[in-house]
This record gives C-alpha cells, structure tokens and sequence, in this order.
C-alpha cells in the first residue's frame, strides 16, 4: 500500500510537472499579451510528433534539442501573422482563434501522422527501472523530473536576470509604462509567445517518450494547465508552477482511492481556491 | 467587459424612436415578422431547397442555446466559454430519466432543466466575482467537470459511447396527444414552441428595467457600479437566466438525437456557441440565430464532403475572426446607419 | 447636525502616504471646493468618499451614520453620487437611455416601471425633466459616445443627479474643457447649487471656476490639509499662496 501511494505521489509530481511546464507557458502568454492560447495543447502535440520524425535522422537527443526550437519557430510565425492582429481587442477574438487553431493542430496531425497512437522511442538505458524495489523509477521519469527542474530554473533565471526577460516582468506589470521607456512591445510579445511555445514544445517532447503519440494529446493536457493557473493564481508564474505540481498530486493520490474521480478532483480543487481566494493561491489581488 | 472595436447600434431597446435610419423601428418589425414567418414555415422550404427537417430541426435548437449565450455575452458584456455543460446537463438529465427514472419526456425536460440550474447557481456563485479573461478560462475550467463526469461514470451514463437505449415519447397533454416521436414535423414545431416562448421571454426581460441594467454593466461596469446597482448580483442572475435556456436547448437536442453525447458537454461545444453569436453579430438580436444557421449548415456540407471536416471548422474560426468580427448582422447594419 | 463628516482619514498605498489624517465637515446646501497642487492627493480623498477606495484609518460620517467600510453602491442608496474625472457614462447608449437607467434604479424600479404605465410615464417625465435641466434635449436620441465632451459630462452629471443625492461629488467636472463648456458646467453647478440647494463637494483645477462657484474652499498638499476658508480668506492665505497659487498663476 505504501508503494503505492508512494508511486502514484511521484507518478502525480511528474504528471505535475508536465502540467506546470505546459502552464507556464500559457501563463507567461496570458500575462504579457492577455491572450488565452487554446492552441497551446496543439504546439505540445506538434513538438512531440516533430520529434518522433526527426529521431531516426538526429537520435532522441538531437529531437530533445531541436524539436521545441522549431516548434518555437512555428509559434513565432503564427504569432506574427495571426495572434498580433488581436492584441488589444477584445479577449474573444484571440480565444476564438487560438480555438480555431486548436483544431486544425489536432486535425493536421491527425492527417500527417494518423490517428493511432504512436511509440517514441527513448534511449534503452534511460527506459529501465533504476531498482528492483521502487520498479516505477525509471530512468526516463527521473530524467524528465531533472530535465523539468532545470528547464523551470532556466526560465526563472532568465526573467529574473537578462534584459529580455526584465523587460517581460515589467511589461506585465505596467505595459504602458514599459513601451514608454522605449521598448518595442511588439517584438517583446513575439519573444515572449515564443519563449511560451518552446516550453510546450518540450513538454510534447517528454511527454511523447512517456505516454507515446496520439493527436488527442494537446487537447489531454490542456485544461489541466488552465486549472493550474487558476489555482496558482492569474500573472503569477511561481503559482503556475505551484499549481501544476499541486493537481498533479492530487490527481495521482487520487487514483489510490477513487480512481474514477481522477480527473474531477482538480476541478473540486479549483472550486475550493476560487471560494476561498478568488485570485489564486499566489495571485496579486486586483490584477484580474 | 466585451466592447466590440467600434460601437454598434443597439437593437433591443423598447424605445428607440429617432435612430439614424428614419422608420428603422418599422424595418425592425418587418426583420421580426419575416424572421418568424421562415422560421414557422421552415419545414417546407428547407426540404425544397436541398435541406431536410431534422436540420431545421437542429438549427432552431442550437439557434436557441446560441441566443441564450448571447443574453451573457451580447447583452451583460461577461464572456462565457463553458456554456457546454449547462447544454449537457439539459441532455444527460433527459436522457437518464427517460431511460432510468420516468417515461415522459416533459418530466425529463424538467430533471434536464433544474439539473442545469442548480450547477449553474453553485458554480455561477463562484465565478460572478471575476472579470473577463479571468472569467472565460474559469468557466473553461469548470465546463470539463461534468464531461469528466460523464465520461467515467461509465455503467450509469454510457462514458464515451454515451447514453443510448432511450428515446423521446409522445407528449401526453390530456385532451390530446402529440407524436413527437415518430412524426418529425410534430416535434419541429415542439422545438418550435420552446423555442419561441424562450426567446419571447429573453427579449422581454432585454426590454425590462432589469434588462438596461444589464446594458449598463455592459457599457460601464465603474458607472453602474457607482448608480447603485450591484453588479455581482445582476451578472449573477443574468448567468443563471442564460444558463437556464440554454439548457432547455439541450434537453431538445437530446430528444431529437435519442441520444446523450458527451461531446455535448465538451468545452469544443462551447466554442461553437460563441462561434455562432459572434458570427451572427452578436449585438444584435437575431444574430446568433443567422450563426447557427450559417454554421451548422456549413459544418453539414463539410463533414459529409470530407473527412478532415475538424481542419476546415477551425480554420472558419480563423476567418471569422479576423475578417468577419462584428458578424453578419453589425456588418449590415453598419452599412444602413451610415 | 453636518451632512458629512470625514474625520481624520489617511490612506496609505504601501510605503506612499496618499491621504494624511484629513477631516472635513460639509454642511447641508453647501458647495465646497477641494483644490491642490497635482498629486496633492485630492482623487484618493474622492475615492475614500465614495466607497472606490477604503481609509486606512480615520472615519467617515454620512448623515450620521458611519459609513467608512461600506461599498459604493450602499453609499449610493444613502445619498452619496459622484462623477468621475475621465467621464464615465454608457456610450453605445443614447442619453435617454444613460438617464433613464440612472432613473430606473433611483426609484427603486425593477419591475413596476415595466408593468405599469403610470410608473412608466412618472420615470419618463422625469428623464425629460433632466434632460432639460441639462440642456440634453436637443441631444436625448444620440449614442452617447458620440457627444462633445462637454455634453457627455453633463449627461454624466445629470445621471448622478438622477439619484436624487443628498450629496453630490464632481471629480474635475471642466477637465479637458474649451472655454465655452467650462462656462456651460459651471453655469449648470450653479444653477443645481442656487436654485435646488443641492450639496456639491468637487475637486477643480480652474481657479476662476474654484472661486465663481464655492461657498468654502478646502486646500490639500502632499496628502495632507493645507487651509480651509471662504474663497477671501484662501486667496489671502500666505501659506496657500506659497505652495500653490503662486507656482499656478
């Protein structure tokens, strides 16, 4: 019994972690340019699936490495010609779109790729348990909890530190103020929605090599990430991350107990937080 | 709050006299009068011109769960994207007491009806505090909660095959009997009926004071606020009203398919609500009723030319948006107001 | 008994002291004046009134009651209306329609104006009563958005007026004004002040609005009372004069 909790509390965290990589994304998205990107499920699908057709020319490795970067690339354009369009409108439009490309992203791989599910393979040495006793510790799932770790520490030191990823936290506190001191917000937005993509990118990446390839796996993963924000806290992105790990545990302990309610636990949690504190666990009051 | 770009006129205020069209109330009666008079002879054009009745069928249903969103999102200014659940309340409640509880179908509107209102009162309670985007992706979020489930209550509600084994039956009204079930044109105007008393107290409730208050809190939340009309309250009430006929829409669209879809209570559904009203023009009246035409008719046409019918969906969604914003019916009028 | 008493009230955002420890007691039928030198903290002082923001410490005293901690709309339904700096009114509307919802909701409305005729036609004398008393009649069909800024300020004001207040708190009602609107304003405040004894706390920058119209001027700098006197005793006030009107005029 304690195995198993102690399995499905770690099979949660890493869960989490894939629903924080993914919000964090959203999230960095929503706070600078105050677009909800419902395709964002799609560029985890389209990071994942570019990976498995670039593994037999460049090795997992080489598709770890590159994949989110063309993925990013993807995001960049689709920025530029569509999403920039609706910055400033109403809210609507970008969700309507980003909906809209949702479905062409499920259905393109759908199309390209077909609709069974297909297996990414990993590294052998990274696949086998690391002991006999805990059999669930794979190699890859302990590489992907590290993998995550560094990419989260990555982003925090970016913002934290460069001049772009400055001018990010500042443009999402006071955009006017930003644009003001002479910064081009336009190019900051396509940076910043690339940098999100990126992220959902390499989440479709890992995610592949664990749950394998199926055109429905954007759309999967995606409500999850919005319940992590939510919970977390809109404009926060430590209360993403938060939020993320949080209902992925809660999901995997959960699934002990009452497995059929596995997913709707999340949506009790969120429920929970929005009685209690409607901004969001780590959210600044009066932001949204 | 949701401000289109540029304003446009609006069209369900009790007095308007002086618009700038001379006798554009008129011309808004005469819109009215031909709007019901397609809508009541219907069955018999539609099948002439290539249609066929369960389409109509469909169109006044989800013309009806479209109008009610609108009520919301139009006329209260707050963005619903979770409309799907109360849809899918509406049709599970149908469904399961049809198949499980009570053969009689108006007994399961009514399960369907008050199911929809008691979530949507709880969850509405939650939520009526937020704004905007915040408020979209909460309603989002909670939408799922009864796909989920739906989806794994699996021996009860059919999970993903969903809820089969049932259909409607005849409405017993005492003195007389109608055959909803096997004659089509009977309960086209069933739907018909619903749909005009829903619609009919929707406009009237626009045309009320409780109705401009609305509108204020659409023009300017900070000014209503600072009239004295508690906003949270009034939002609230609009929400539940909204969600309510909404619902009542999704009890129809169970019995015309004999069948309860979980995908009804997918939050895919509930973009197409939206879809609709901002494709029909959602400032005007009528126009989430054009949407639903438009796109259930489009949606027809594709899904039976190609398999790939999702990608074109989506990339309507695109065009929508970027060239088509203000819906077919603000683009009209734009056009006679100036 | 004064009609409002704000006694002592400071409001702190953070480290920066917006408000310190102001009080002002406003008697019935007065028209006072709150003037000072930008970010002087005269908005914040408006907003503590209102109900927009809340002090963080000190009281406020509404016909006796003590109303510090209550919403706005609550304040609106005891007799407290405002207008805002940037003028906040309903734009798709027409002015008609901006007062007849302020109407609307002043009589407690909802549902016996819809029903009954009377009722009606009583909320209609009334729109067309401040419409008149706005100089709006000539507008009453235009979408208000569309409107000089002066005629939507007046619409603005006449839909707090529709609430019938006991007291009325104009946030810069000339702001942004050419010289023939701010005289058109000014001649309607005076007017609602002369001849219906309304109360009028407002905050303006135009010094020969200030002194045409107040019976008492209040003077704050950097958050905190400066002087308070009749428009004589401030003009001749030299500390008055130092912080402020010097460096204006």
């Amino acid at each position: 019994m304690t195995q198993l909790i102690l399995y499905n509390v770690f099979n949660g965290l890493i869960i989490g972690a894939f629903y924080a990589l993914m919000a964090l994304g959203l999230s960095l998205i929503l706070n600078l340019s105050g677009v909800i990107n419902f395709a964002h499920g799609g560029f985890l699908a389209v990071g994942g699936y570019l990976a498995f057709t670039l593994e037999p020319y460049i090795g997992f490795w080489g598709g770890l490495l590159l994949s989110p970067f063309l993925t990013a690339a993807i995001g960049l354009i689709i920025e530029r010609l569509l999403i920039r369009r609706l910055y400033g409108r109403d809210p609507l439009y970008s969700l309507l779109l980003t909906f809209g490309l949702a479905f062409m992203f499920e259905d393109g791989t759908r199309f390209i790729w077909g609709p069974a599910t297909l297996p990414f393979t990993v590294p052998d040495w990274l696949s086998s348990p690391l002991s006999g006793q805990f059999f669930f510790l794979t190699g890859y799932r302990l590489f992907m909890v590290l993998l995550v770790t560094a990419t989260v520490i990555a982003l925090f030191v970016i913002l934290s530190r460069t001049r772009v990823g400055m001018r990010i936290r500042a443009g999402t506190l006071d955009l006017e103020t930003v644009s003001v001191l002479g910064v081009n917000v336009r190019i900051l937005r396509n940076i910043n929605f690339g940098l999100g993509i990126y992220l959902a990118g390499l989440a479709g990446v890992l995610a592949a090599g664990m749950l394998g390839l199926q055109p429905t796996i954007g759309s999967d993963l995606i409500m999850p990430s919005f319940v992590a924000i939510i919970i977390g806290g809109l404009g926060s992105l430590p209360g993403t991350l938060l939020g993320g790990l949080l209902i992925g545990v809660a999901s995997g302990v959960t699934s002990v107990f009452f497995p059929s309610a596995s997913e709707a636990v999340i949506y009790v949690m969120m429920g929970l937080v929005l009685l209690v504190r409607p901004r969001g666990l780590l959210g600044e009051e009066g932001r949204f | 709050m949701v401000r289109l770009d540029k304003p446009a006129e609006e069209s369900a205020q009790s007095e308007a006299p002086a618009l700038p069209v001379p006798g554009f109330r008129i011309d808004k009666r005469a819109a009215d009068a031909i709007v019901w008079l397609l809508l009541l002879t219907m069955p018999f054009w539609l099948n002439w011109i290539g249609g066929y009745t369960q389409l109509g069928t469909r169109v006044v249903i989800l013309a009806l769960a479209a109008m009610s969103l609108n009520f919301l999102l139009g006329y209260t200014g707050v963005l619903s994207f979770g409309h799907a659940a109360y849809f899918g309340l509406g049709g599970y409640g149908v469904g399961l007491t049809l198949k499980y509880l009570v053969p009689n179908t108006l007994v399961g509107m009514g399960v369907g009806i008050v199911a929809a209102i008691v979530a949507a009162a709880i969850i509405g309670a939650l939520i009526v505090r937020l704004r905007g985007i915040y408020f979209a992706m909460v309603t989002i979020a909670f939408g799922q909660v009864f796909y989920f489930i739906a989806y794994r209550w699996n021996n009860v509600t059919g999970g993903d095959d969903g809820l089969s084994g049932w259909h409607r039956l005849p409405i017993n009204l005492g003195f007389t009997q109608i055959d909803i079930l096997h004659n089509k044109l009977a309960f086209y105007y069933v739907v018909l009926f619903c749909f005009a008393v829903s619609v009919g107290i929707m406009a009237l409730l626009l045309r009320s004071p409780f109705g401009r208050t609305l509108l204020a809190i659409r023009e300017n939340e900070r000014r209503a606020r600072f009239l004295g009309i508690p906003v949270d309250r009034h939002i609230w009430l609009s929400w539940l009203i909204s969600c309510t006929f909404c619902s009542l829409a999704g009890t129809l669209y169970a019995l015309l398919n004999n069948f309860s879809d979980p995908h009804d209570l997918h939050w895919e559904q509930s973009g197409n609500f939206v879809i609709m009203a901002v494709l029909g023009g959602m400032r005007s009246f009528w126009g989430p009723l054009i949407g639903a035409g438009i796109f259930i008719v489009l949606e027809d046409y594709i899904s039976s030319r190609t398999e790939n019918w999702e990608s074109f969906i989506g990339l309507f969604f695109v065009l929508v948006v970027l060239f088509f914003p203000r819906g077919v019916l603000g683009v009209i009028r734009r056009r006679t107001t100036q | 008994m004064s009609l409002l008493q704000v006694e002592n009230v400071s409001k702190r955002f953070g480290d920066l002291v917006a408000v310190d420890g102001v009080s002002m007691t406003v008697e019935t039928g007065e028209l006072r004046a709150v003037i000072g030198p930008n970010g002087a903290g005269k908005t914040t002082f408006f907003n503590l009134i209102s109900g927009f923001l809340t002090p963080s410490s000190g009281r406020i005293i509404f016909d006796g009651e003590d109303v510090t901690k209550l919403l706005p709309a609550w304040r609106v339904w005891r007799g407290i209306a405002r207008t805002f700096q940037i003028t906040e009114v309903f734009p798709e509307l027409t002015t008609r329609e901006n007062l007849r919802i302020a109407v609307e909701v002043a009589s407690g409305y909802r549902l016996k104006t819809w029903l009954s005729r009377d009722a009606d036609g009583e909320v209609r004398a009334r729109v067309t009563d401040l419409l008149d008393m706005g100089g709006l009649a000539d507008k009453a069909d235009r979408l208000v958005g569309e409107m000089s800024h002066g005629d939507q300020r007046a619409t603005e004001i006449m839909m707090a007026l529709a609430l019938k207040p006991r007291l009325l708190l104009l946030d810069e009602p000339t702001a942004g004004m050419g010289d023939q609107e701010t005289y058109d304003i000014t001649q309607l405040i005076r007017k609602l002040h002369r001849d219906q004894n309304q109360t009028i706390v407002l905050i303006e920058h135009d010094m020969r609005v200030v002194f045409h119209l107040a019976d008492r001027i209040m003077v704050l700098a950097e958050g905190a009372m400066l002087a308070e006197g009749t428009p004589n005793e401030i003009a001749k006030d030299d500390a008055v004069q130092a912080a402020y009107l010097g460096k204006a005029a």
